[in-house]
């Protein structure tokens, strides 16, 4: 009983972290209908330079942020710009899947040369250790991520749902030709879109560089793994996405206390397989997810 | 240039059955045949790709059950090797039937996702299933010609890569010719359509599906059988279904004889880099980097600039102007 309570509490506690991750992917599909391979490497990205702040300079992980988000934020905007906006509308999906695979190997491949493939880890002293409720242990880097990954979950919806920008993003979604006959400058939100995801990736990597060992490859599997959240949350759909995550986060941590981490990881593609055969367009992914 | 174009086809075969005489040393025939074993794989692929428009980034699935079924049928169940062969790609199609009847039931980026999603799972199983596949520390497999020296072993399979590329090269021939191509070529173009016409879309995507994984098997089983040792990493890797896709796309999707020059680009490029960089991880940025510009510049791959006919949907979109004009007196 106290082995399913951990799986719980662990699955909560990453199933947070996976909705920050996931939530950029989300954002890219719908602004433009992309989905974005090079996500996950991107993540890794931010952690190696997270890294290397952090042993160069010797200052705390979380200081890196200044210094990725808005890197991230122009490096987004200017994939959409110079490379998504270029390709041609009809065959968008397939060849953006291409395209930005062409990106993550790219990333893999420079990491690799730059950091060697060997295992790559920051730890902080006061990351190391776990806080017990009722015999359920909760290391403190777990909930640090967990917190941080609800915080910027939380600004992000702010600005989503606040914000002007966020309005013409929403718009831009939505419908596209409707938010341009109303005056929204749709490829300059679709890039800035971008570039909030990627923004994303900058705080995502920066956590899983405090909570995992990680190596030039390891996007591999978060490719995966966020791929099949967003999915079983519906494409596009930010909130799906987010609800996805918790769930699957928590099957993961219960399968991964009772059985091993190989099923715990097969269990993301047991149900993404699952709601391809049930209900192919997600389960908050409303007709905008239907044809992907 | 009609003639020339003729005889082409013919002059590249009789120098691919010359190759391994032709060049000096044993290393040339071991690129040889991994080039030759490549192209085939992408010319399989293309017989779901180039048909039907639908991108799988997870036939390297199909490539690494495909050795090591062989594998564990040689070592396990010692099965001669032929018989391994063929039984084990029989299975990895039946397997690809039940795959590909999930996977195509969605479109565009979520097949993609699927396939993705169906390497990295077949990854994991294989990993995990340490006292069937030996793991991650891999499977040994016997050389079936134990008599030959490994120069001569190259020699056997790149005969063996070359067949089976031209029965892969004929398979897309044939359907190309067949209505079951024209269906598949239908549901490129707009699968709504052609299933309001009457074509069988779903059956004729899953039997694309299933052929492209046949071949791909096949070579998988050749490859246990040629390299004797398999890595679960590599075998099932996403590198190696991008490297069919980034061929089939460079040389042409559309074209029969696209993904073999597309492998014929980077295959050898792949190993000179090897050579001349060494083992780093920078040829990881090459092949990504190939992969955009591809994408960006000339997604309809190279054969497209040479044909007549312009690029783009076989059926022309005409304004209602224009075929006034066509049919006007």
């Amino acid at each position: 009983m106290n082995l399913l309570l951990q799986g719980l509490a662990l699955g909560v506690l990453t199933g947070g972290l996976y909705a920050l991750l996931a939530s950029g992917l989300s954002l890219y599909f719908g602004v433009m209908r992309v989905v974005m391979v090079a996500h996950p490497a991107f993540l890794f990205l931010a952690a190696y330079l997270t890294y290397t702040v952090h042993t160069t300079l010797g200052l705390d992980p979380f200081l890196a942020l200044p210094l990725t988000v808005p890197l991230f934020f122009a490096l987004g905007v200017a994939v959409q710009r110079l490379l998504i906006a270029r390709l041609a509308p009809e065959n968008m999906a397939m060849m953006s899947v291409l395209l930005t695979f062409g990106i993550a190997l790219t990333i893999e491949g420079l990491l690799g040369t730059f950091y060697t493939g060997s295992y790559k880890s920051v730890s902080m002293e006061y990351a190391t250790r776990s806080l017990t409720i009722g015999g359920v242990h909760l290391p403190y880097d777990k909930i640090i991520a967990f917190w941080v990954a609800a915080i910027t979950l939380l600004v992000l919806f702010a600005v989503l749902i606040k914000s002007r920008f966020g309005q013409s993003l929403r718009a831009t979604i939505q419908h596209r030709e409707a938010a341009r006959l109303v005056g929204i400058q749709t490829e300059r939100v679709a890039g800035y879109g971008f570039g909030v995801g990627l923004a994303t990736a900058a705080v995502g990597g920066t956590v899983l560089a405090l909570i995992t060992p990680f190596f030039p490859a390891s996007h591999w599997v978060w490719i995966g793994k966020l791929m099949a959240i967003i999915v079983v949350g519906g494409l596009g759909s930010v909130v799906g996405a987010a609800l996805a995550a918790v769930l699957l986060g928590v099957v993961e941590g219960l399968v991964l206390v009772t059985v091993d981490a190989t099923w715990a990881t097969i269990m993301f593609y047991v149900f993404l397989f699952l709601t391809l055969l049930a209900r192919p367009q997600g389960f908050f992914g409303g007709r905008l997810a239907h044809r992907f | 240039m009609r003639i020339a174009s003729r005889g082409l086809p013919p002059l590249v075969a009789g120098l691919a059955i010359a190759y391994p005489f032709l060049v000096p040393n044993y290393y040339l025939v071991y690129a040889g045949a991994l080039t030759v074993m490549y192209a085939a794989m992408a010319t399989s692929w293309n017989l779901l790709g180039g048909f039907t428009g639908y991108v799988s980034l997870g036939h390297s699935a199909f490539f690494g059950l495909g050795a090591y079924g062989t594998g564990l049928l040689v070592t396990r169940m010692d099965v001669p090797w032929v018989v391994a062969l063929l039984v084990s790609a029989l299975l990895v199609t039946v397997f690809a039937v039940g795959v590909g009847i999930a996977a195509v039931r969605v479109r565009g980026a979520s097949f993609v996702i699927v396939s993705i999603a169906l390497v990295s799972m077949m990854n994991l199983i294989v990993q995990g299933w340490r006292s069937l596949t030996g793991g991650s520390t891999g499977l040994q497999v016997p050389s079936p010609f134990p008599d030959l020296h490994r120069g001569e072993t190259h020699m056997v399979f790149f005969y063996l890569f070359l067949a089976l590329l031209a029965l892969a090269l004929a398979s897309w021939w044939y359907v190309s010719r067949s209505r079951f191509g024209a269906g598949l070529r239908a549901i490129r173009e707009d699968e709504d359509k052609a299933e309001s016409l009457g074509v069988p879309t779903g059956a004729y995507k899953v039997t694309a599906f299933a052929l492209s994984a046949l071949f791909v098997a096949l070579a998988g089983g050749l490859y246990a059988l040629w390299f004797g040792s398999l890595d679960p990493i590599f075998v099932f890797s996403i590198l190696i279904a991008s490297s069919m896709v980034l061929m089939s796309l460079l040389g042409g999707v559309r074209h029969l004889f696209g993904p073999l020059l597309g492998a014929l680009i980077v295959a050898p490029a792949g190993e000179y880099f090897l050579i001349a960089l060494g083992e780093t991880q920078i040829h990881l940025t090459a092949t990504g980097l190939v992969l955009v510009l591809v994408v960006l510049f000339m997604p309809d791959g190279i054969l497209a600039r040479f044909s007549r006919r312009r690029a783009g949907p076989s059926i022309p979109d005409e304004t209602a102007e224009q075929r006034l004009q066509g049919v006007a007196p």
